[in-house]
């Protein structure tokens, strides 16, 4: 019970006596569905806090924390919509629950799979995520994934990626070993950029949602997600090329396409998030299932720090 | 001295008597220091029979050793790689498995200075000369079982050795050649230092259970966690993917075989999927044996001690009123023992983050609740977790409920967790190694053991129902 002690205090450091009860109660199992929760004002950031949507402050992110009753794995927020891919149940499959500024459930899409990553659009107009199929991950050979992103202005599913032509130098790509995962939006809520995996390579692809096609434009870039200027792409990039390696989370400039690995070292497994044009967040486990998000500069310089303790997908304020 | 010798056999019934207690099977053990383990097979084996004496049996399956008709074996291999100090170095052979393989004395092996002769070219007339010191002498031996001497005298460096067995026994033995594959000779050679150093009293007696599931693929993270096994004495339970990726005869022969197969003689497996990956699993039934319960099946129970063992397939309908879920109400109804263990693949209770539980496990559980059963073990999610005592819905349960582990630590790779659960108590997604179950007569100790170079480790014990 030691570390869980210390990570409740210093998640609930602000919070009253009372509400540290409370805390502790459920984290003992007794009364699972209870959490210290304390409402935060002023731009937030959204977190997924031990599966449930949280927000905290952008000038205290280590402060109070504002649970909400919202159960996701993964979650995203711009533009006033909130994607929250929901766990997978005991009696039901996992689902894409979208939601607006007030929390409320406006859409949701049933999806199988393994909540893995979430975006929204600027605009807070396109959804997208993916899930593992089977299990898996990506450092594991052989797994699958599916990509599919909602049009919520027009209500456009895509189900998957797969559905899309995609080319590969120009090439069409077909092979049925094709997988998609971390899709980013640009500005104009058309185009995105995702990896797009074939033949061993993990291509950056960018997308067209009207046209239905995908290209590639550079290799072994994963999770991406595109910078506030929509200049940079954060990814992270498998080390010597090899996944089973590890990854380093690194920026692109899309018009030179000079790569910068960023100060942080450790292998990184996640959608980095851009908090502003400087700053990159991303989530980090501990060995035993807690998360942190971190945060380094975009630029290559600095060094690496916990922003959001005991948290993870971290979206910026919107 | 035969003391030396490892009869892996006996080591499954937990009856090793005290003056055959060794290094390798002595209670309580917990390495203390790295070691690492290479496994060589021989580069030539053979042997000749003074009743066919210009005969060559080079490329043949088996080897003999006998002492009417005479019979003797050679065997050759190449020691290459290998770095620092050699601390043991085991030469490992396997019993055919045909009526009369079995002997009351397996042989005597000496050390040879020829290491020119061709596994193609020996016979009886023109045999190397067995030259050197005896070795190691292998006891009686029975059919179809691994057997192991130490020969650390001979093989002190990287080179090439060869070894003589002979016996003057006129019940001979017969084991299985390199052209076998699987059960192909082994020179297991460990580097490093290893403690002999006991780190807790052994048990008095008290049978243990040791292993994990998620274990064996062209990674090295098996032969890590088998070299624990070379330490803990007791039955090896698995919990499911044995093999990586399919379930093939070749993953069991090139992966778990040299590692975890060398304690298969205790080894009361179960199934997973990816041992399910081949249809059938039939790679799982062929090299398990009767070791896995009845073939095609996958469920079966057995008895150490006061405690009831029950390993279940959650590879195949687990429903209320099937045939898995009526045949385990029947067995535990059967049972008389006053403690309980059961294990299989599928994770009811996890936190992992690339399977969610598997609700259709439920039913077993809920058999297994209904009859006070104690401890479950899973596998499927490649990481350790332990949680409290909980009842079939997952609801804290400190009278009657059953605590859980996910035991996926096995050597195939590490998962993440998920959100975690309510009712997890400890995690870890990092370290390898085995979970040792020390099963006293009214409750029982556990332990994560690490392999070398790990630290993390989780301990605690808890009383049966």
């Amino acid at each position: 019970m030691t570390t869980r002690v210390r990570l409740l205090v210093t998640a609930l450091a602000a919070v009253l006596l009372a509400a540290v009860a409370v805390g502790y109660a459920a984290l003992s199992g007794s009364a699972p569905d209870e959490v210290a929760s304390t409402a935060v004002s002023g731009p937030r950031l959204v977190v997924v806090s031990n599966g449930r949507l949280a927000t905290v402050s952008r000038s205290d992110p280590s402060g109070p924390r504002e649970v909400t009753e919202q159960r996701c794995d993964r979650v995203y927020r711009a533009g006033g919509t909130t994607s929250c891919l929901r766990p997978v149940g005991a009696f039901k499959a996992g689902e894409l629950a979208v939601l607006d500024a007030g929390l409320n459930e406006v859409r949701t899409v049933p999806l199988t799979g393994f909540p893995n990553r979430t975006r929204v659009s600027p605009s807070g107009r396109m959804v997208a995520w993916t899930l593992f199929v089977d299990g898996h991950s990506y450092a594991a050979n052989g797994f699958s994934t599916t990509t599919g992103i909602l049009d919520t202005k027009t209500g456009a599913l895509v189900t998957s990626l797969e559905e899309f032509t995609s080319t590969v130098d120009g090439t069409a790509a077909t092979a049925v070993d094709r997988n998609f995962w971390g899709v980013t939006f640009t500005a104009d809520d058309n185009r995105f950029y995702a990896t797009m995996s074939t033949g061993g390579h993990r291509y950056l692809v960018e997308g067209d949602f009207a046209a239905r096609t995908l290209r590639s434009i550079a290799d072994n870039v994963e999770c991406p997600s595109l910078s506030p200027d929509g200049r940079h792409i954060a990814y992270k990039a498998a080390v010597n090329g090899d996944p089973q390696q590890g990854w380093r989370l690194s920026t692109l400039d899309l018009g030179t396409f000079a790569v910068t690995p960023l100060a942080e070292t450790r292998s990184v497994d996640d959608q980095p998030t851009w908090l502003d044009q400087r700053t990159i967040a991303y989530g980090i486990q501990r060995d035993d299932g807690v998360n942190d998000v971190w945060a380094v500069p975009a630029d290559g310089s600095g060094a690496p720090a916990v922003l959001v303790p005991e948290a993870n997908s971290p979206a910026p304020p919107d | 001295m035969s003391g030396r010798r490892a009869p892996l056999a006996l080591l499954a019934t937990g009856v090793v008597t005290a003056a055959a207690l060794t290094a390798i099977a002595s209670s309580g053990h917990v390495p203390a220091a790295s070691a690492a383990t290479t496994t060589f097979t021989p580069t030539a084996d053979t042997h000749v029979d003074n009743s066919t004496t210009g005969t060559n049996y080079g490329t043949s399956g088996q080897l003999g050793v006998d002492g009417s008709p005479i019979k003797r074996m050679f065997l050759k291999f190449t020691v290459s790689g290998v770095s620092g100090t050699i601390g043991s170095a085991k030469l490992r052979l396997h019993t055919d498995d045909v009526t009369g393989s079995n002997s009351p004395a397996g042989g005597s092996v000496r050390a040879m200075t020829d290491t020119t002769w061709s596994e193609t070219g020996v016979t009886w007339n023109n045999q190397p000369a067995i030259d050197g010191a005896t070795l190691d002498a292998l006891g009686s031996v029975a059919r179809n079982a691994w057997y192991e001497v130490d020969v650390t005298a001979h093989v002190r460096a990287n080179g090439t050795f060869s070894f003589g067995v002979t016996s003057t026994s006129t019940d001979g033995a017969d084991y299985d050649s390199r052209e076998t594959g699987a059960t192909a000779p082994q020179l297991v050679i460990t580097t490093g230092t290893t403690t002999t150093t006991t780190t807790t009293p052994p048990a008095a007696g008290d049978p243990v259970l040791v292993g994990a599931g998620d274990i064996s693929n062209s990674g090295s993270g098996d032969t890590a966690t088998a070299a624990l096994l070379d330490t803990i004495p007791g039955t090896v339970f698995t919990t499911g993917d044995n093999v990586y990726s399919n379930g093939t005869a070749t993953e069991f022969a090139n992966y778990y075989n040299p590692t975890w197969g060398r304690h298969k003689a205790r080894t009361r497996p179960s199934p997973g999927n990816h041992d399910y990956g081949t249809s059938g699993a039939t790679g799982y039934y062929d090299y398990f044996g009767t070791l896995a319960g009845p073939s095609g099946r996958g469920y079966y129970s057995y008895d150490l001690g006061n405690w009831h063992i029950v390993s279940l397939n959650s590879n195949i309908s687990m429903s209320a009123g099937s045939a898995q879920e009526q045949w385990l109400r029947a067995d535990l109804a059967a049972n008389t023992k006053p403690c309980t263990a059961a294990y299989w693949h599928h994770p009811l209770f996890t936190s992992g983050a690339n399977h969610a539980p598997s609700t259709a496990t439920r039913p077993l559980f809920q058999a297994l609740y209904d009859h006070n059963a104690d401890v479950v073990l899973f596998g499927h999610n490649h990481q350790y977790e332990r949680f409290a005592p909980q009842n079939p819905s997952g609801g804290l349960d400190t009278t009657r409920g059953i605590r859980t582990f996910v035991a996926g630590m096995g050597g195939a790779s590490h998962y993440g967790f998920g959100t975690i659960r309510p009712n997890s108590e400890v995690r870890n997604s990092t370290a390898y190694g085995v979970l040792k179950l020390t099963l006293h007569s009214t409750g029982f100790d556990w332990q994560f053991v690490p392999v070398a170079g790990q630290t993390f480790t989780d301990s605690g014990t808890t009383a049966c129902h």
